[in-house]
């Protein structure tokens, strides 16, 4: 019997049968290769190497960073990035702040679109509850968009919103959301100020001013016929990662202005 | 015999008896009376299998009737009699093949009986002008195979035993001039390419069927082209095509009388599952999906209470039209408690999808309008859809268009995107277009101005703080609709962002300034010390400032 056991330790020993108990599972492409059905790319060459292909689909990401640091042209471009592969998408926008000629600049195709404007106020006045209200609706919009499914990127915008309105929110909605979205093909993105799914996210970017600071035309000379904006440098830095990308890595954006932005 | 019991016994099929196929036609010649009874109901009579081709014109599959009635000449006498009985007066030909019945019922009154095999026969002595009838009836038929006739096809069915099966019948059943236009199903005038052909037959020398049926059907398909072999195929007693059995209009109607009035729509949804349950059963059953769904609600207060919803796209899905049916009425409640609920559909034909293994899955139509009716419960039908660029230089200006249910599919072709789209693609390879973050209700500021250029920003708004002016540019003056009145009169220019048919934008934005309103102003970027980026503009009429959108 002592054999026999002896034998059985061999056997699962050279078949590593324990690796399933304490490993990940090995990844779906073992070449490698960034797949588009596992990740959503965002378009931008560097950031996609450093985040391995991409966001990942069936996980809830964040953007997050200060205002005017690149939150909302990097979520235009992976919206752009999405519609160019043929995917539906959707965004749930909080306080309805997205500018949609930013968006057609950015190569977004509308058609394909699907925008959910929210009530969310920057000056509630007297009503507190208002933004709180408006928030938890929001979300409500952004758990049936995931529910109906298939939509190949689907972001939750509350980049401008109260810190406030999304702190007293339960913890346990991004783990709900989380669990609604996992296995399916759909790649959730969270954009905020500061991080709200936290453990359950699956990949966490965080956006700042790079060093090189602004470009704005002010010092540089002017010229006539380009609108007023030109652009400033972001550093992307992975906070954290379930898989594929590597958690402090970052990477340097550079936004430039579209025309008639 | 002996040859031929060894034949049969080495093959099995030939002792299977051949079918023989045996149809009736009904025509009602002109009459001043009005008929009492329409053919329809006659032929309803006698088979299942029965087809409409005008309202004075039907022909009748009695194939396995003579066990029942007796020979083909029963059967003849029997049609013509209970039309008879019924007050109407009809031509009654009974062929081995379909269109063999049509002509000869349409040329001779009486009864007419032709035995299986003997329909060229009786065909060739007919007069050639007879066509012209029946031009509405064959129309242009595009099941017709260019070297073989459905005939053709038939005939050798005949050889091998089987009956021409589902293989051979129609994809889309060939209607005739009335029924594609819809007008009413009486007899109509030849058509011009008919008037021609038979011109052109004239010309020929022929006079009858049978001279038709004796020409070389090559050489006149490559004078008068396809159409000119249907008519040789009719001329020698082939169908161009199989009988398609016409079928009765089915009203998709189910109700409910409830002995307690219902209050609540919780309890609504079951009984509208209930109803819809069968309903799509025979929707599935004709092939048929809901293009309306009506529900109509009988209240305690005898009024009653219809909802109209007009469903994207063709669906049979319980759930789907279940839910759809209860938002409506989320929107739109009843004003009292039901006791009778009605569920009426008008159908459509069913959605064909073909799904492929290469593209991503997308949301079905049935997903995005359910999924759109939730939301617009939820937020508001005018807080979501598809924005759209409008024409316009007005800073902020976008449309709101409905979102579409269903998407053409997947990405461009790869070559059209090379040649497009490479510009773009390389540049967003390497660098992100910036964007704006707009306030759609611009937030009143205080802007110092040093040397003619801002200096410092700060508002009283909440989650705005302001600061020192690190750099900036500007000023961008920019004003539009100059030309209008200034209190937002009717722009006599008639400036509008879209017009005509469905891309017209449900809802224009900004809403509190309409698209012919004026506006003058001068624009600055400014970068603030707390790292804020933003844009500002001075209304040049009232002097004051505002943030109007956030560079991010």
């Amino acid at each position: 019997m002592p054999l026999a056991r002896a034998d059985l330790e061999s056997l699962l020993r050279t078949r590593r049968l324990d690796r399933t108990l304490t490993t990940a599972l090995p990844p779906l492409d073992p070449a490698g290769i960034p797949d588009e059905y596992v990740c959503a790319p965002t378009g931008h060459t560097a950031l996609d190497a450093r985040l391995g292909g991409g966001f990942p689909r069936g996980h809830l990401s964040e953007i997050v960073g200060p205002r005017s640091s690149g939150r909302t042209s990097l979520l235009l471009q992976m919206l752009a990035a999405a519609t160019a592969r043929g995917e539906l998408v959707a965004l749930v926008d909080a306080l309805d702040m997205l500018d949609v000629a930013s968006a057609d600049a950015a190569g977004v195709q509308l058609d394909r679109l699907l925008w959910v404007r929210g009530h969310v106020v920057t000056n509630p006045g007297l009503c507190r509850d208002l933004n709180q209200r408006a928030v938890e609706q929001a979300i409500r919009a952004f758990t049936l968009v995931l529910q109906a499914g298939n939509f190949g990127l689907v972001a939750f915008d509350a980049g401008e919103a109260p810190a406030d309105a999304i702190r007293r929110l339960p913890f346990t909605t991004w783990m709900r959301l989380q669990r609604l979205i996992e296995g399916s093909q759909t790649a959730g993105v969270l954009v905020g100020s500061e991080s709200m799914a936290r453990s359950s996210s699956g990949l966490t970017v965080k956006l700042g001013i790079g060093a090189s600071g602004f470009g704005i035309r002010g010092t540089r000379a002017i010229r006539f016929g380009s609108r007023l904006f030109e652009g400033f440098d972001v550093d992307v830095r992975v906070i954290r990662a379930r898989a594929r990308a590597r958690e402090d890595a970052t990477v340097a954006l550079r936004t430039l202005a579209a025309c008639g932005a | 015999m002996r040859n031929v019991t060894l034949e049969s016994q080495s093959n099995p099929e030939s002792q299977i008896p051949h079918p023989v196929f045996l149809y009736a036609c009904l025509y009602r010649p002109p009459q001043s009376e009005p008929a009492r009874a329409s053919l329809a109901v006659i032929a309803q009579e006698f088979s299942p299998r029965y087809e409409c081709h005008r309202d004075d014109l039907v022909s009748i599959d009695v194939s396995g009737l003579e066990r029942l009635l007796g020979p083909a000449r029963v059967i003849g006498e029997e049609l013509r009699r209970d039309a008879a009985s019924r007050g109407v007066r009809v031509h009654v030909a009974v062929a081995g093949a379909r269109m063999a019945a049509l002509v000869l019922a349409h040329a001779r009154p009486g009864v007419t009986i032709v035995e299986p095999g003997g329909e060229a026969g009786a065909l060739a002595p007919l007069a050639i002008g007879i066509l012209e009838r029946l031009d509405d009836v064959v129309g242009a038929d595009p099941c017709v195979p260019p070297s073989q006739g459905y005939g053709e096809a038939r005939q050798s069915a005949k050889r091998d035993g089987s009956r021409p099966g589902p293989t051979l019948r129609p994809l889309v059943p060939s209607l005739s001039k009335n029924e594609r236009s819809g007008q009413a199903r009486g007899s109509a005038p030849p058509s011009d390419a008919m008037v021609e052909t038979l011109s052109v037959f004239k010309r020929w020398g022929l006079k009858t069927l049978g001279e038709l049926a004796a020409l070389p059907s090559a050489d006149l398909a490559s004078r008068l082209g396809r159409q000119a072999l249907v008519w040789q195929a009719i001329a020698r007693g082939d169908d161009v095509r199989p009988l398609v059995p016409t079928l009765e209009e089915e009203r998709f109607e189910s109700s409910l009388e409830l002995e307690w009035p219902i209050e609540g729509l919780e309890p609504l949804s079951f009984v509208l599952t209930r109803l819809l349950e069968p309903l799509s059963t025979r929707l599935e059953r004709r092939d048929r999906g809901a293009a309306v769904l009506h529900v109509l609600l009988r209240l305690v207060t005898k009024d009653v209470h219809a909802r109209r919803l007009e469903l994207p796209a063709p669906m049979r899905d319980v759930r789907a039209l279940r839910t759809l049916a209860l938002l409506d009425l989320e929107s739109h409640p009843p004003a009292g408690a039901v006791d009778r609920v009605a569920v009426v559909i008008d159908p459509t034909p069913g959605r064909v999808l073909q799904h492929t293994l290469f593209t991503r899955a997308q949301p079905t139509p049935e997903q995005v309008s359910t999924l759109l009716a939730r939301l617009g419960a939820l937020m508001g039908q005018d807080r979501l859809g598809a924005p759209a660029t409008v024409d316009s230089y007005r800073p902020g200006a976008f449309a709101m268009m409905p979102f579409a249910t269903e998407h053409d599919d997947q990405r461009r072709t790869r070559g059209t995107r090379r040649e497009q789209d490479e510009p773009d693609a390389a540049r967003s390879a390497l660098n992100v277009v910036s964007a704006l973050r707009r306030c759609r209700q611009p937030v009143p500021a205080r802007v110092t101005i040093d040397d003619g250029r801002p200096a410092r920003v700060t508002t009283d708004r909440r989650g705005f703080v302001g600061g020192t002016v690190v750099s900036c540019a500007g000023p961008w003056r920019t004003s539009g609709n100059w030309w209008a009145d200034r209190s937002g009169g009717t722009d006599r220019s008639g400036g509008t962002d879209r017009s005509g048919g469905s891309d017209q934008p449900h809802q224009t934005y900004p809403p509190h300034q309409t698209q012919q309103s004026y506006w003058n102003r001068d624009e600055w970027d400014v970068a603030l010390n707390d790292g804020a980026v933003y844009r500002i503009f001075q209304d040049r009429d009232t002097e004051a400032w505002f943030i109007d959108a956030i560079v991010d």
